[in-house]
Parts: structure tokens; sequence; C-alpha cells
């Protein structure tokens, strides 16, 4: 009967018996080997930023290493031609911070705001709005491209930091005031009522009451909109200059098949440098999303 | 030193000044697809001859595929803001010319004499409805054999086969001596370039009917099926692992000697030549085998179309961009670079050319003198997008599967018939 | 449930000018977000199934051309085997995303020492971008660059695992980068939600002789069910607008055997320049879309009823 272990083991005192104890082994091995196929394309690719090119060409793509380097770092940040101008991903790296950064604070701040709205006070139309933000979320990103392009124009941010950020912006509200009304909506509503007989308005209740108890979903809707937007490429392309490029398409650039001779070693390293900050946020705040997700993010 | 570069920048700006109150400042920014490789060694060229000339140089390349520089572009023209430049081709220059956003450089053109010195096959296309909107940079020829030169070697074959049956015979040869006799990329673009080349090879005339013309009849003949039976021999030649693969890997497992042949457009001596391999030694270069004996040529060229600009400098840079891209000296420079030959048929090759580019002429003038030149449909130069695409997918199919030759051509056919 | 405290009104309470002002901030406060993706939502659809009986090509044209567009790509096998694929990737990456992501959740529930640490590992590929996830996995199932030359590299030279090479299996080669991307995610979802769970009416249903099935079926599923909704919308949102993942995984191939509707729409919008038939396709994703979802939120709503009702 394995599905007794499904259920969190009620009693630990008693001793495990020999039956367990093979459970337990098994439980810790089964485990163990698919964390490591987890892990595996990760492995790989930090292997191979440590390998010379010409290693990997003449041995495999997967393997060990017989000779380090750390030049492949430096390479792909500072030296890798992309775009047709040698200055690795740098540049690139800093103009996606410039933009994800801002993006992710306002939608987010949008997001719970309008929760807030929703949930804790009578609103015409809430479904209704709750229904579009749904469909929002939905949407695929090459059926709005054009008509983004055309209202971009109208406002005159056409390939710039602003204009990707706006689009950003919105497309992200739908998903933060989706996450955050799911959230808000189980907060107990005499809290607010007590605020409000107190005599306190809107944005009162809202930064003294509401701030203080979502630290879980405002590291949600940050984890989820930093890594979104972060790893956005479509728009990336499509709503950037040579001035502003966000480090996707510089990615693209030094991967795409139909480029200069494979390069997997700076290759490599570009795309764990393009990695880092959403694991980062990821493994900083990761403890945080599991409880914000429980505590209502989803349900 | 210092005073003098400080009295330097002094006079730069005074120039500037004067001019900018006399006339306009050219600028440009050419939107393109070549952010990498030899490619964007080429494209950088440009920028400097362009700096040279006094214009303020500006490019957007887009990585990935060439339908996200399209997807650009587009996004550019409906939000108001259409590239002063952009790197496009074939009938769709004709497309965006008669969606009246195109510049008009005819004055130009006629007073620096354009028509006199492009490639006659290239006038038309640069030249939609009578007003030039675009200068071609370089003519590419698709219809290439390369061949390693350890392989052929290996199966002690004395000159490169002239037809298909004696291609055949080679790559037996070289199957049994262990050897990939073809080498092959997997995206669709590679598929329907190596077919075109077998189509050609076939008949010239069936080229024209099928992929120029579209002609249904054509399309489904059993001169087309025969094509198909040769393209299934040559599957049968691959590598099992060419799918997913991109062009210049297949290239490499040619110039190294892993594979035999390899069928792809000139820009591979781009990257062979940035690689290091050597003609003559690591690999032989001609046309693709001919059944008819004629002398073949699919063509392709690169070229770039302007878009009507408001700002001054910008017209003022179109300008100055398009004299640049004309001059024999740039001609020359890009080319060899890229691996194609000049557009501009008085350009005398020097010696930076490699001998594949040197053939590339005189197989051209071949050509042209028999009338057998014909434009690539692979390489969106003959039909519109939709049917390529549409081709394509029977093309790459037919490859991945054991599809019949019959079903192939008929597929061909009817997915033509779908995109009317 | 006890009875919730009674808490005075104030609705009806005549309002000075000041209160009824201070109402409005709520209002004001939403209406740029409402106007924002207003616009965003509903005008961009809108332009866009204006946009499907046009006659456009390469640029948009406003005059209505008839619904020939919506039929003709039926005709069209990148479109036909794109619908197929989505179908068929769909279904196995959601189910299977879910399955091993909730026999991770059960192995993960079972107090294992090391959780946080093997939680970040499960978890982690969520946070890597489909672009990425495609090409690392392309690399790995290639025969020639990984796993096959790597083994085959180690002395077993007749070891064959050419998946992403044959037309007929490759469309698994996405399922599986699409489950190694999506499983920890669930994964994290469902402990969350198994934490939920009542001990105590499990122990009670045990003592009372209730089979394992039924306490599953009367306890734990009730309690994950909303999850299990959540999980399913999110890897559903994945599923249709799978595109980067693909193209750079297998780039459609081999052939057209993985392409999906997602590179079918951008291809006619922008490659091809047939944007009516481009936004034809969109529409159709999103009349499957409405489809699929109309029962779905029916479902959750009517659980959420219940759920009141018995509160």
């Amino acid at each position: 009967m394995t599905a007794i272990d499904t259920i969190p083991n009620l009693d630990r005192k008693k001793p495990l018996r020999p039956s367990q104890v093979v459970g337990r082994i098994a439980l810790y091995a089964t485990l163990i080997v698919l964390a490591l196929f987890v892990l595996m394309p990760l492995a790989v690719i930090i292997l191979n930023s440590v390998r010379f090119n010409d290693d990997i060409l003449r041995e495999s793509f997967i393997g060990w290493p017989t000779r380090l380097t750390l030049e492949n770092w430096g390479v792909a940040w500072g030296e890798a031609c992309i775009n047709a101008s040698c200055t690795g991903v740098k540049p690139y790296f800093w103009a996606s911070i410039l933009m994800v950064v801002p993006a992710t604070v306002i939608s987010t701040a949008i997001g719970l705001i309008n929760g807030f709205a929703l949930t804790k006070w009578k609103m015409p139309f809430a479904g209704f709005i709750f229904v579009a933000i749904t469909i929002g979320v939905f949407l695929p990103p090459q059926v709005v491209l054009l008509p983004w392009a055309i209202a971009l124009g109208w406002l005159g941010l056409s390939k710039s930091l602003v204009g990707l950020s706006l689009v950003h912006i919105i497309q992200g509200t739908c998903f933060t005031t989706l996450f955050c009304r799911n959230y808000l909506i189980n907060l107990p509503d005499d809290l607010i009522k007590a605020a409000r007989i107190d005599g306190a308005g809107f944005f009162r209740t809202f930064w003294k009451i509401v701030v203080p108890l979502s630290p879980p979903i405002i590291i949600v809707t940050i984890i989820w909109q930093f890594t979104f937007i972060w790893n956005e490429f479509l728009f990336a392309i499509t709503f950037s200059s040579s001035d502003f490029r966000p480090i996707t398409a510089a990615l693209m650039s030094l991967n795409a098949n139909d480029t200069g001779v494979s390069e997997y070693g700076f290759g490599s390293a570009a795309v764990l440098i393009a990695a880092i900050p959403p694991l980062v946020i990821y493994f900083l705040g990761g403890r945080y999303f599991v409880r914000g997700l429980t505590q209502g993010a989803v349900k | 030193m210092k005073r003098t570069t400080k009295l330097g920048i002094t006079v730069a700006a005074i120039a500037i000044a004067v001019s900018g109150a006399a006339q306009a400042e050219p600028k440009t920014n050419v939107l393109h697809q070549w952010h990498s490789g030899a490619n964007a060694d080429a494209i950088n060229k440009l920028g400097d001859m362009y700096t040279a000339a006094g214009g303020t140089w500006n490019q957007t390349a887009v990585p990935g595929h060439t339908s996200n520089t399209i997807a650009r572009l587009r996004a550019d023209v409906i939000s108001g803001t259409p590239p002063s430049a952009v790197q496009l081709k074939g009938p769709e220059i004709g497309e965006w010319a008669n969606t009246g956003l195109t510049a008009n450089m005819n004055d130009l053109a006629a007073s620096e004499g354009w028509e006199d010195v492009v490639a006659p096959e290239l006038v038309s296309v640069m030249r939609p409805d009578g007003e030039w909107v675009a200068v071609p940079m370089n003519i590419h020829r698709i219809d290439w054999m390369w061949a390693s030169k350890s392989a052929m070697d290996t199966v002690g074959a004395t000159g490169l086969p002239k037809t298909w049956p004696e291609f055949n015979e080679v790559a037996e040869k070289m199957m049994a001596a262990g050897i990939i006799p073809v080498a092959h990329g997997g995206q669709d673009w590679i598929d329907g370039t190596l077919f075109e080349i077998v189509v050609q090879g076939i008949s010239t005339d069936l080229f024209r009917k099928a992929f120029v013309e579209l002609d249904l009849d054509a399309l489904q003949s059993a001169e087309m099926q025969s094509a198909f039976d040769q393209l299934r021999l040559m599957v049968g030649w691959m590598d099992e692992a060419f799918p997913g693969r991109g062009w210049e890997e297949p290239l490499n497992m040619m110039a190294k000697g892993e594979a035999g042949f390899y069928f792809h457009g000139d820009w591979a001596i781009g990257t062979m030549n940035a690689a290091g391999y050597e003609y003559g030694k690591d690999y032989l270069c001609s046309g693709a085998p001919m059944n008819s004996g004629e002398p073949g040529y699919i063509l392709n060229s690169d070229s770039v179309v302007f878009f009507k600009q408001n700002d001054p400098d910008y017209v003022e840079g179109q300008k100055l961009l398009a004299s640049t891209i004309m001059t024999p000296e740039f001609q020359k420079v890009f080319n060899v670079a890229k691996g194609s030959i000049p557009a501009r048929m008085d350009v005398e090759l020097g010696d930076d050319f490699n001998p594949c580019q040197h053939l590339n002429i005189k197989d051209l003038k071949a050509a042209a003198d028999a009338g057998t030149v014909v434009r690539s449909m692979a390489h969106n130069m003959a039909v519109p997008e939709k049917f390529r695409k549409a081709m394509f997918t029977v093309i790459s199919e037919f490859i991945t599967s054991d599809m019949s030759s019959e079903d192939a051509a008929r597929r061909m056919a009817e997915s033509v018939i779908n995109e009317y | 449930m006890s009875e919730t405290v009674t808490i005075p009104s104030f609705a009806p309470r005549p309002k000075s000018r000041a209160a009824r002002l201070s109402q409005l901030v709520p209002i004001a406060v939403l209406l740029p977000t409402m106007v924002a993706t207003g616009i965003y939502i509903f005008v961009f659809v809108l332009w866009n199934i204006y946009l499907s009986v046009t006659n456009s090509s390469i640029l948009p044209v406003y005059d209505f051309a008839g619904f020939d567009a919506y039929t003709r790509l039926w005709r069209n096998p990148r479109w036909t085997t794109g619908v197929w694929n989505l179908a068929l990737f769909g279904v196995l990456y959601i189910v299977l995303s879910t399955v091993v992501g909730i026999f991770l959740a059960i192995l993960m529930d079972q107090k294992v020492k090391g959780e946080n640490l093997l939680r970040s590992i499960f978890l982690y590929p969520i946070a890597i971008s489909f672009v990425v996830t495609g090409t690392t996995w392309q690399w790995i199932l290639n025969p020639s660059t990984g796993l096959q030359s790597f083994v085959r590299n180690l002395g077993w030279e007749s070891f064959e695992f050419s998946l992403i090479t044959d037309r007929d299996t490759a469309i698994y080669a996405v399922v599986i980068a699409g489950i190694w991307h999506a499983s920890g995610f669930v994964m994290v979802m469902v402990l969350a939600a198994l934490r939920g769970v009542d001990t105590d009416m499990v122990k009670a249903g045990q003592i009372d002789g209730a089979s394992m099935a039924k306490i599953y079926r009367r306890i734990i599923l009730p309690t994950i069910w909303p999850v299990l909704i959540s999980v399913f919308i999110i890897l559903l949102q994945f599923a249709i607008k799978t595109f980067d993942l693909v193209l750079a995984l297998t780039h459609g191939g081999p052939g057209i055997s993985t392409t999906f509707p997602a590179m079918f729409v951008y291809d006619r919008l922008f490659a091809a320049g047939e944007l009516a038939q481009g936004a034809a396709a969109a529409v159709w994703m999103l009349i499957g879309l409405v489809v699929l979802f109309l029962p779905i939120l029916a479902l959750n709503w009517v659980i959420r009823r219940q759920k009141g009702a018995v509160k």
C-alpha cells in the first residue's frame, strides 16, 4: 500500500519497521535520482562554461572538463560579438535590469492596489473585470504584437525603454492583479472594516493594513514578473533599438543556429549570466513563493 | 599633440555646425539580420565606409530568423516609424513598393548610371514599376557543390561530377569508404536549397516553370518526380543526425573530410575563410551537376530597400548609403568578406577573391549568354513567401519521411493551389 | 462553522460629501488599469478579429473580405499538424507535468531531510526561459552533440538515442523539455496544498475504517482541487503559447513534425505577409481557448459555490 505513505507521517515516535527502512531508502533514492535528472541540463551548461570550445567540439557536448578555463565568462560578459558589435552581453544585461526592475515594481504595486480595490471595496463590474483580466493572461503574444506597435506609435514610444516597459507593465498587470486579488480575497474583512471605522481612507487602509499583510504575495508577483519579463524574447527584439536592447536578444544572437561557428563555451557562459538574476530571485524568494502560493495566490 | 587634437575637434565642430546649417547631415539606421560571424563583418565594412564618407552610421541587427526581421519591419512600418534602410530581397521589394511607402531613388540612379552597371537580372528586382527603391549589394550563387578534397582523394575521384548520374557513382564509392556522402542541415530552407539545386540540375526549364511560374503541371510532372527520386537517393547518403542542424555544421563536416559533398550557397566561402579552410587543400568547388550539360546558375542577391523618411538627415543619409553601396570599392570589400560577387558587372575581381568567386563570375557570364540563369526559389527571389513556405513543407516532409516521389510531386502542386 | 459576528453595516448611513468622495477613490484607482487592460484585451482582440475578415496581406487594410481566411487554413498542413501537435503536446505536457509534480510532492511530503534544498532544485527550471530550455535540451538530445555521443564515447558504441531526429518521436522531445520545465512548479503548488490537508480528518477517516481511495476522494482531493485547477490554467497557458521552446529545440522539425499553432500564426503574420490568415488562425486559437475554458471556469465556480454553501 503505497498510498498510505502519502499521508503525512502521523506518528513519528514509533521506531521504524524494517519494511519502513526500505521505504525510506527507496524514497531518498528516488528523490536524489530525480533531482540529478533535473539538475543535468544546468550541470552540463556549467561544465561547458569552463571547458575550452575545442574540447567540447572534439569530445562531446556532455562531459567532464579535461582542462579548465574561466576565459569563456570574460568573453561572454565583455568581448563576444553580438549584433555586429563586440561588447559581450554586458550592455544587454544592464538594459534588461533597467527595464525589468521598474516594470516589475510598478506592475506589482498596481496589481496589489487593484487587488485591494477589487476585493475589499464594493466595485461596479468587479466580476466582469476579473474575467477580462483572466482573458488577458491567456492572450498569445504574437496576436497582440502588431496592435502594440500601432499603440506605441501613437504614444510616440516605439522602440524605447519606456515603451517596452509600458507593454510589460500593462500585460503584467493582468497577472499581478489576478494573483493579488486571489490572495487578498482571503484576507479577513474585519480588519479592513475596523480600519474604516477608525476613519482611515482608501490609501491609509492600504498602506497600514494591506501592505504589511502582503509580503508573501508581493514576493510571488515579483518573482513571476521578474522572470517573465526578463526571459521574454519576441517583444524584446521588436520594440528595442540599437541603444536599448534586452539580454534575450543577445542570447539568441549568440546561440541561434544560423550564426557563427558553434561557440558552445562562451555561449554556455552567456546563458548562465542571463539566467543568474531570475535564479537568484528564486533562491532568495523561493521559500516565500511556496508560502505565498499556499496562502491563496492560486486558490 | 593635445593642442592639435583640441584644434582638430574645434575645426570639426565648426565644420559640422556650418554644414548642419547649410544642409542636412546624413544619417542612417540599417535594419538587417546579419548579426554575427562573417555576415556581421561584411556589414560592418559598409558602416566603416559610410562613416568615412561623412555619414552617421547606425544599425539594428535582428537575431534569430528572417521572420524576426520582417516582424520588426512590419511593426516599425505600422507604428509610423519605417526604417530608413532595410535588407530585403526578391519579390518582397515589389510588394513593399506597391504599398507606396518606399523611397524613390530614380534621380540618384540616373546621375550615377546604375542601369548600365547593375547585373541585368537584378535591375527589374531593384526597380519594380519603374522606380528604383533598392540597391543590390551582391550576387550569391546558390547551386554550388562543395566537395571535400580528402574525401575525393580517398575514393580516387579525378574530377568533380558534372551530372547527377556521375555524382551518384562518386557518392556510392564514398559510402563504401565510410565517408558520409552528403552533409546536410535540418532546417526547411536548407532542405529547400538542396532540392532547388537538384531541380535545376534535372532541367532549367522545369525550374522556371515550377519554381518561378508555379505551373501546376510542371510541379507534378514526371521530371519533378525524377528530381524527388534523386533527392531520395541523396537522403540515403546523409547521416542520421542532420535534423535540427544549422547550415554551418554540415559545412564543417565537409571541410574536415567527414562528409564528401555539401550543396549550399556561397556564403559558405566567408565562413570557410574565417575558419581557415583553404581551397584546393580542404575543399573544392564547382557548379552543381547539370544533366543537360548547360551552364547552370541559380541567382540570389542581397539588397537594401529604402523607405520614405521625413527627417531630412535621414533622406540625405539614404542617398549617401545608396551611393556608398554602389561604389566599386564597397562591392569589392563587402563581397570578399561575404563570399559572393559584386552586383556591379564592371568590377574587376582582384586577388583578394577566392578561386570559387572567380569561377562564379565566369559561370554567371556563361549562363547569362546561354539564358539559363534562374532566380532562387528557396531564397525568396522567385515567388512570394507563402508559396515558398508551402513547397518547403512538402520538401522537408519528403526528406524526413518515406513519402514517394509521386506523392511528393502531387502534394507540392496541391500545396501551391491551396495558397492561391 | 461558527457564525461570524455581525459588524454594523455602514453602507446605508447618510454620508458626508467627503465620505462619498472617498468612495470614489477605489474606482479612480482602478480606472487606469481598466482603461489600459481594457484596450489591451478588448480593442486588440477586436482589431485582430476584424483583421481576419479583411484582405490584409503585408500591411493592415480595413475592407471587408469575408471569412475565406478561416476555412483556407484548414487545408494547410502546417496548421493542421500544428493543431494536432498542440492537442497531443497539451495533453501529455499537462497530464505528465501534473502527475510528476504530484508524485514529487507526495515524496517531498514524507518529512524528508533537506527539503529546502530539494525544493529549490526541483523549482529552478521554471525560472529558466523557454529559449534557454529549448537550446539546452537541443544540445543534450541531439545525437551528434549530446547524450548519444556521450554514452558512445563511454564505450557503448551501439547506444541509440535519437528521439529528436525522428519525425515520429520529435514531439516527445518537446514534451520532455516541457515537463522538465514545469513539473517542479507543479510540485511546489501541490505540496503547498497537501500541507493544508486536515490531518485530523484523515486520521478520523482511517479510524472509521474508510478505504484509502475514499479518504482521497473525500478529504484530500477536495482540498487540493482548487490548486490543481490553478495548475491546469497555468500549464494550459504555457502550452497554448508554446513557441520559443519549439523554435529553439526542434525548429518545428524534422520536416514540419513539431510545428505549433503559435508558430503558424507568427509565420503568417510576419514571414509570409498574410496578415488576414494569421489573424484568422489567432482567432481560431482564441475560440479553442474559450471552448476549453468555459467548462473549467464553470466547474471552478460551482466548487466555490458549494464551499461557500457549506460555510
